[in-house]
């Protein structure tokens, strides 16, 4: 039998430029590669931590503006750059959002897996608004005593406050955003809107003892000194939460005239004090405060030990949320937080205040505010729902390839 | 360059624009007063504020109209007067003989250095228990520290030794202020006194 002549070649269309990085961008291997980096990433900043401190890691590798890093483990740098953690799960949440619209097949036999990857997604979103807006910050109480602010662990912020009759008025706030970037010789003018007067901010250094120039060693010849003290540089504390800032800030008049400078710093015991059109205002650096909606009373704070030891088998505070004029009693203990209107509130340690038959224990509880506080609880949901579909639909459909009747009899 | 290249491009460098920090911004933020707000020493000096808390040696009684300010590590006592409080009073120790601190001060106004004669013939006024002589300048004021030099200036103060050790009594003001307040300056010279045991 002849064969009959082959038929001319036909062309296959090249794809397109913006089609083949869709297909790179959706594609099964990307995914990989962004997963094995991710648990690269992980594994590493575990290492690093020891040394480095948690929250210099956690920034280093999964913080937005880290596009790549460095590792160094055991104090030797790995010279590999690594993409950083935030941008290789953005990268991810992109691939399996690309991945589930271009190359699902429209069979509804894989909802199942479609459902995993958007709750998959879902985890990864929830990730990026924790890391955009959620605050974490402590509130320091002690028996029978009562709180309504948190302290945050990390942020400095200068603070404005007017002061009528001996007591705070009205406190404007600059932002830490506003300071960490003035290392060296950038200065910035910040403008209060609330305030008679603006400031003009330098010199800021992110973790600094305050020094006087009669004590021994000779301040360094870079060293600026204001008033007979400068600010000394600091290596950056490991446990960053005990990084002690400091800057030189000088007060602008609006009437174009320059206060000469002076120094803040986390460390000071006294504010700043101005004087201004008859008005007094003080000036301090310090970490950012942020009140609750209610007030906190610590009603009793019961701490228990691993028989002969420090290590904590319980820690539990008893505690009364008062929120206009309405009380709530509530216990709060490790791993049973409080969560009420976006806050949450772990038991997180304790302080002994004061010495003696006078000393009181004091609790320290976290407080988190994070919109998407339960997002990885419903994501982790979502992910089940649809592993459960696709187990269910892949189930039927075995059941009913069992029960067709066989071709070979 | 192709459409959609030249918007990309111009996006990049919108982004970039918009990150970079700016030098002179406006800040809006402000809090309530919480229960953190405790009560706060005003007008603390550096020393006060960092930690390094002195006693002045001396005191002295704060005329009306002056305002008294912390000690500091090198102003003894330390007060502030003027309708615009930019009136400085200071009592400090210092280096170096009298006539070096008499010169140093005229310095810093411009006016010519004093010899010996210049240095008798200044005028004499009482304070602890001793005598000092009286100093006055006017003109631009250059305190030599780094800071701007000031037009229309007036000086007026004591220099004293006492102990082997300089003391001076400093009023640098606008001029016109510093001439009305010669009699308060020295009453207030006259009330120095050293400071009373408080144990």
């Amino acid at each position: 039998m002849e064969l009959p002549p082959p038929l001319p070649d036909t062309p296959t269309p090249r794809p397109s430029c913006a089609g083949r990085l869709l297909a790179f961008l959706s594609g099964l291997g990307l995914a990989t590669t962004l997963l094995v980096l991710l648990g690269l990433l992980t594994w590493l900043a575990t290492l690093e931590q020891i040394d480095s401190g948690l929250h210099h890691t956690l920034r280093k590798y999964f913080d937005w503006h880290a596009f790549y890093l460095i590792p160094e483990i055991g104090g030797r740098t790995v010279p590999v750059p690594l993409p950083g953690g935030y941008w290789v799960c953005a990268l991810l949440a992109l691939n399996l959002t690309l991945g589930g619209l271009l190359r699902w097949r429209r069979d509804w036999q894989r909802a199942g897996v479609l459902i995993a990857h958007l709750g998959i997604i879902y985890l990864l979103v929830a990730g990026a608004v924790a890391h955009h807006f959620s605050q974490r910050g402590h509130m320091l109480i002690a028996e029978g005593g009562t709180s309504n602010t948190a302290e945050d662990y990390f942020e400095h912020v200068v603070e404005v406050t007017e002061v009528k009759d001996g007591k705070p008025a009205t406190i404007q706030v600059i932002g830490g955003r506003y300071l960490t970037d003035l290392e060296g010789a950038r200065t910035r003018t910040v403008r209060l809107s609330a305030m008679p007067f603006d400031l003009k901010l330098d010199s800021y250094i992110p973790n600094a003892e305050v020094r006087s120039i009669a004590e021994p060693p000779a301040p360094p010849s870079a060293a600026q000194e204001i008033d007979g003290y400068y600010l000394l540089a600091k290596p950056p504390d490991p446990t960053a939460e005990a990084s002690t800032p400091g800057c030189i800030a000088r007060v602008l008049n609006r009437d174009g005239k320059t206060s000469a400078p002076f120094l803040l710093s986390a460390k000071a015991d006294q504010p700043f004090s101005v004087r201004c059109d008859d008005r007094v205002f003080t000036i301090v650096l310090r970490k950012r405060l942020w009140l609750m909606p209610f007030t906190v009373r610590l009603d009793k704070f019961t701490a228990e030990f691993h028989p002969g030891t420090m290590k904590p088998s319980k820690f539990v505070s008893d505690i009364t949320r008062i929120e206009n004029g309405r009380e709530a009693k509530a216990i709060i203990q490790m791993n049973e937080p409080m969560r009420y209107e976006n806050l949450t509130f772990y038991q997180a340690s304790y302080q002994q205040m004061g010495q003696g038959p006078s000393a009181r224990m004091a609790t320290v509880l976290e407080v988190v505010r994070n919109p998407a506080d339960k997002w990885p609880q419903y994501s982790l949901y979502v992910v089940a729902i649809g592993l459960l579909v696709h187990f269910i639909t892949k189930l039927v459909g075995f059941i009913k390839d069992q029960s067709r009747p066989s071709d070979h009899v | 360059m192709e459409p959609r290249i030249a918007t990309c491009l111009a996006l990049g460098i919108a982004l970039v624009a918009a990150c970079h920090e700016k030098p002179d911004v406006t800040v809006t933020e402000t809090r309530s007063v919480s229960t953190r707000d405790g009560s706060v020493k005003l007008f603390a000096s550096s020393d006060e504020r960092f930690g390094n808390e002195r006693r002045s040696p001396l005191q002295a009684e704060t005329p009306p109209g002056w305002t008294e300010l912390p000690a500091t590590e090198f102003r003894l006592l330390n007060y502030r007067f003027g309708p615009d409080g930019s009136g400085e009073v200071w009592v400090s120790s210092a280096s170096g003989t009298l006539a070096d601190n008499v010169n140093r001060w005229l310095h810093q106004f411009g006016a010519a250095p004093l010899d010996e004669t210049g240095l008798a013939a200044l005028r004499r006024v009482p304070i602890l228990g001793s005598s000092g002589v009286w100093v006055q300048a006017e003109g631009t004021y250059v305190s030599g520290m780094g800071a701007e030099s000031k037009a229309g200036y007036g000086l007026a103060g004591v220099i004293t030794e006492v102990q082997g050790q300089i003391l001076t009594v400093k009023m640098v003001a606008p001029a016109a202020q510093v001439r009305t307040a010669i009699p308060t300056l020295e009453a207030f010279v006259k009330s120095l006194r050293p400071a009373e045991a408080t144990d």
